[in-house]
Parts: C-alpha cells; sequence; structure tokens
C-alpha cells in the first residue's frame, strides 16, 4: 500500500488499499425499549432503532457482515440502577469477549473482532446480578461497529 | 419465575457467585427470544437438575 501526501493537497493517491476501507460495512444502532435483564444470568441486549446500517448487515440485534475482515465493535449499556454487572460481545453465540466487571449503573466494551463475511455474526450480551431493565437512549445503551480492515 | 430461584430452591447452598460468569460453575443465558432463561453450561459438583424437579419447585 502506498500513501501519497502532496504538501498542498494532503493525501492526493492512495493505492493497494487494503487497510483503507472507504466502503466497508458500518451500522450503529441502540435501545429504545428496555431489554429485561434477568439477575445471575446473561441476556441479549436489543437494540431495536438503527442509526445507519450502510450495507445492510445488522437485523434483529445482531450484526452480519457481508465483507469478511476484522471489525471494530463497540457497545455500551445502562442498568435502570447500580447493579454488578459485565458486557460481553459474542461471536456465532458464544462469548468471544468480556469486560471489566462494574457494579456502577453500566459499562462500556470494546474490540476487535474478525468475521468472515459470510456466516461469523456478532451480538451483545450482558450479565447482571439483580433484575433490572436496560436504560433506553442512544446515549444510554447502543451497539455499534464498522471493518477496520478487509481480510 | 426466574431460572436462577428455581436452581436456588434445589441447591440452597448455592450463592450468587456459583452463578457469575467469572466465578461461577453454572451459566445461565437468555437470548431475548421469549423463550426465557436456560441453563448454557453446568459444572457444578450438584447434578444439573432435570425440566420436572425445576418446575416442582414451584417457582
Amino acid at each position: 500500500m502506498s500513501i501519497i501526501l502532496d504538501g498542498t493537497n494532503g493525501i492526493t493517491s492512495v493505492t493497494g488499499a487494503a487497510s483503507l476501507c472507504t466502503a466497508g460495512p458500518a451500522f450503529s444502532a441502540y435501545a429504545s425499549s428496555g431489554t429485561s435483564l434477568t439477575g445471575s444470568s446473561s441476556t441479549k441486549i436489543l437494540f431495536q432503532t438503527t442509526v445507519f446500517d450502510t450495507n445492510s448487515n445488522y437485523s434483529s440485534s445482531r450484526f452480519t457482515p457481508t465483507v469478511a475482515g476484522y471489525y471494530q465493535i463497540n457497545c455500551g449499556f445502562q442498568a435502570a440502577s447500580s447493579v454488578d454487572n459485565q458486557l460481553y460481545i459474542y461471536k456465532n453465540g458464544s462469548v468471544f469477549y468480556q469486560g471489566q466487571e462494574s457494579t456502577t449503573a453500566g459499562s462500556s466494551l470494546s474490540s476487535l473482532v474478525y468475521c468472515n463475511g459470510s456466516t461469523d455474526y456478532i451480538e451483545i450480551y450482558a450479565y447482571v446480578g439483580t433484575t433490572g431493565t436496560c436504560a433506553t437512549g442512544a446515549t444510554k445503551t447502543w451497539f455499534n461497529g464498522c471493518l477496520m480492515r478487509s481480510a | 419465575m426466574a431460572l436462577y430461584e428455581q436452581i436456588t430452591a434445589i441447591y440452597p447452598s448455592l450463592t450468587q457467585s456459583d452463578f457469575h460468569p467469572n466465578t461461577g460453575t453454572i451459566f445461565l443465558q437468555n437470548d431475548s427470544d421469549g423463550k426465557g432463561d436456560y441453563i448454557k453450561s453446568w459444572t457444578n459438583n450438584n447434578p444439573q437438575p432435570t425440566e420436572a424437579q425445576l418446575q416442582a419447585t414451584g417457582k
């Protein structure tokens, strides 16, 4: 890959753009209705409202990218009150990354995840120690991601 | 009634830490698909309760 920098115009040329994903999938969603979280259980968080979904890869609170590569996945949630909680990135139905355990009213988690562009999918789960409901709103309980580097 | 409460009714000695993903041996999960909580994995020394045992708790 090479990038040509011009002293006047900045970047003027990019070739071999294996890591420049100008058209890669990106999505963002948030919870507009609170997911019920059962105490002592890990529950899939529902993010019902889509802010954007550039490649139509987000559905039913699941991201299934159709382009193979390395995806930056970000998520955060707030509980209705301070509870023992932990956030998880699930890949294909199993824990892939877990966040720091928190005893405040929420937490967030980010990581890179490789997806094969066909069958791999990403979901977000949360463990809570006490039964409650996720807070709603784009700034409180959210899930987003984008392709950082193609395969 | 929550699955957690059914299980702890059968095994009163279990505590919340037994169900914690980091420290526990019983992992409960809910896929938010309307089917409720289920036992994702069980490595506790007590035998995994049957559906009949869970229902018999009346919880």
